[in-house]
């Protein structure tokens, strides 16, 4: 007799190989039993499609169902799910979708794919649990020296998402709420977005070059002082003392700690 | 160990479209559960609103996801998400299902059937234990609806069942719509199923809407409950007496008062078994 995990084993490559495959180890007959196998095929594909929709609802929305659904299809056979939690599955999609040309039209697919799952993250981040206040006061005590090499941490929520392509306004033009009609010229321009969870939900802002390259280095881990000649280097009119009131206010930069 | 009994009597599943108009308008059900998954995140709104939920109603978390039956590792992982959950709502009640749902490390997310076999029964038991030593607490463990069975299997599903509760001290939730659906799609005798039920290890009564296809009864939770579902848990209710029963509704979710007029015809039969047989 075939042991627990020969069985489904056997179960889970009828399931995977499509069509009519038959089981080979049920007491319905071969007709009956590719069919009811199939029941279990299509639950398990739809719970893969209605997982990647609720997360990528605009990438469903502009490649539509059956493009979409094919896609996940195929991204489930080269990215298998491994968490009973499904609410996480699909971190990949977006780089799967770089790798598998998208229509022609579609060239920000995948950017406004990694701008989706960054909402999807920040929606179910940890709740940040120091005030502007705490902040700012570890900040007071630092000594002038020791600045250079403090770290700052941004707040759990925080993702940070660029495109050369104008991704939010393409998002924004094809919400499900949205009737207006909207052509987003490809050549407005590229973008740099922070994403967050803040108290009304998840907002997305536009961040100049020279901060957004700020963000992405403390968001890394690197120094304060690291994180400057970074953004001097990507905006030479970046002005730290601004950013840094800025950040530190809306509470995007969350903590602060001497190395 | 920890195990707490729920309200004596109907309670609905909650899900997220129906979670602000229960905030809002605070419905009278004695009881509520949700899929402890949905609430396997670090924060946000979702577990914020949990806490107000759990707040004002006794809680049930169901797991749909801890793969039981599955033979690959227990993922402690998941395990611990649950635990992080428990601590966090304490829940009344915890339960989970009868079934796998991935093998060699890749996970099929959802619920899938085993083989009713003595090396099937070992392998749950050892697990489920494993889980309750591990949330030190008692689990409920649900029956699932099946559109396989296996050629090895040896032994019916209501033995095995009652085999698990009766080694592993766990409670059941006894779904009486799974137990229908199988009866219909593997042709047994549901009265058997029920009557083989050990009273005292029934803690929980789900129901819910099957779909009838060509070739089997799908267990969509996407429709009422069946007559003849209800007519079996007028059957279940005289031969177990008043047990925390829940509806279930997750594809096609209806308005709440759809549910709590579902979850008031449970209760009816509950509070009078007699007046209301068919």
């Amino acid at each position: 007799m075939p042991s627990l995990r020969e069985l489904q084993s056997a179960f889970a490559a009828t399931l995977f190989a499509g069509g009519d495959a038959v089981p080979s180890f049920a007491t319905v007959p071969a007709d009956r039993a590719a069919v009811r196998m199939a029941v279990y095929r299509r639950a398990v594909f739809a719970n893969y499609r209605n997982a990647l929709a609720a997360t990528y609802p605009v990438v469903k929305r502009l490649t539509g169902a059956p493009f979409f659904n094919a896609a996940v299809d195929a991204f489930v056979a080269e990215h298998p799910s491994t968490s009973g939690d499904l609410n996480i599955y699909g971190d990949a999609f977006g780089a799967f979708l770089a790798s598998h040309p998208p229509p022609a039209e579609l060239p920000y697919l995948a950017d406004l794919a990694a701008l989706e799952w960054a909402q999807d993250e920040a929606s179910r981040a940890a709740d940040g649990e120091s005030s502007p206040r705490d902040v700012l006061a570890e900040l007071t005590i630092m000594a002038t020296d020791e600045l250079p090499a403090a770290l700052l941490t941004l707040a759990p929520s925080c993702r940070l998402v660029e495109s050369r392509y104008p991704i939010l306004r393409i998002w924004q033009a094809n919400q499900a709420d949205n009737t207006a009609s909207e052509r987003v010229s490809l050549d407005a321009g590229s973008d740099r977005l922070l994403i967050r969870r803040e108290p009304g939900g998840v907002t997305i802002e536009r961040v100049g070059a020279g901060e957004y390259a700020w963000l992405a280095a403390l968001s890394a881990g690197l120094s304060l002082g690291e994180a400057i000649e970074a953004a001097q280097d990507a905006d030479a009119s970046f002005d730290l003392g601004t950013a840094l009131r800025a950040r530190i206010e809306d509470g995007a930069i969350a903590g602060v700690r001497a190395t | 160990m920890k195990s707490s009994p729920l309200p004596l009597g109907a309670g609905i599943g909650l899900r997220t479209p129906h979670v602000r108009q229960v905030l809002d308008e605070h419905p009278a059900v004695p009881w509520l559960e949700v899929h402890s998954e949905n609430y396997y995140v670090d924060g946000g709104p979702a577990l914020a609103n949990l806490d107000r939920i759990r707040a004002d109603y006794p809680l049930s978390l169901h797991g749909v996801g801890m793969s039981l039956g599955s033979t690959d590792p227990l993922d402690r992982v998941h395990l611990a998400k649950l635990a992080r959950l428990i601590e966090r709502t304490d829940p009344v009640f915890v339960s989970e299902h009868l079934c796998w749902s991935g093998v060699g490390g890749r996970v099929l997310n959802d619920l899938l059937p085993l083989p009713y076999t003595e090396e099937s029964l070992a392998h749950v038991c050892a697990r489920v234990s494993a889980v309750q030593d591990a949330l030190r607490r008692t689990i409920a463990v649900e029956n699932v609806s099946t559109y396989l069975a296996f050629a090895d299997a040896t032994i019916p599903e209501w033995e095995f069942v009652a085999a698990l509760a009766r080694r592993t001290g766990c409670k059941l939730l006894c779904d009486i719509n799974n137990i229908y659906v199988n009866a219909v799609n593997h042709g047994f005798d549901a009265s058997t199923y029920l009557a083989a039920m050990p009273r005292e290890a029934i803690a929980e009564i789900h129901l819910a809407g099957f779909e009838a296809t060509e070739t089997c009864l799908i267990d969509t939770h996407g429709a009422p409950v069946a007559p003849s579902v209800w007519a079996l848990y007028r059957r279940a209710v005289a031969l177990f007496g008043r047990v925390p029963t829940l509806i279930e509704w997750d594809t096609d979710i209806p308005p709440l008062a759809t549910l709590l007029a579902e979850a008031a015809t449970a209760q009816a039969i509950m509070d009078t078994p007699d007046a209301v047989a068919a």
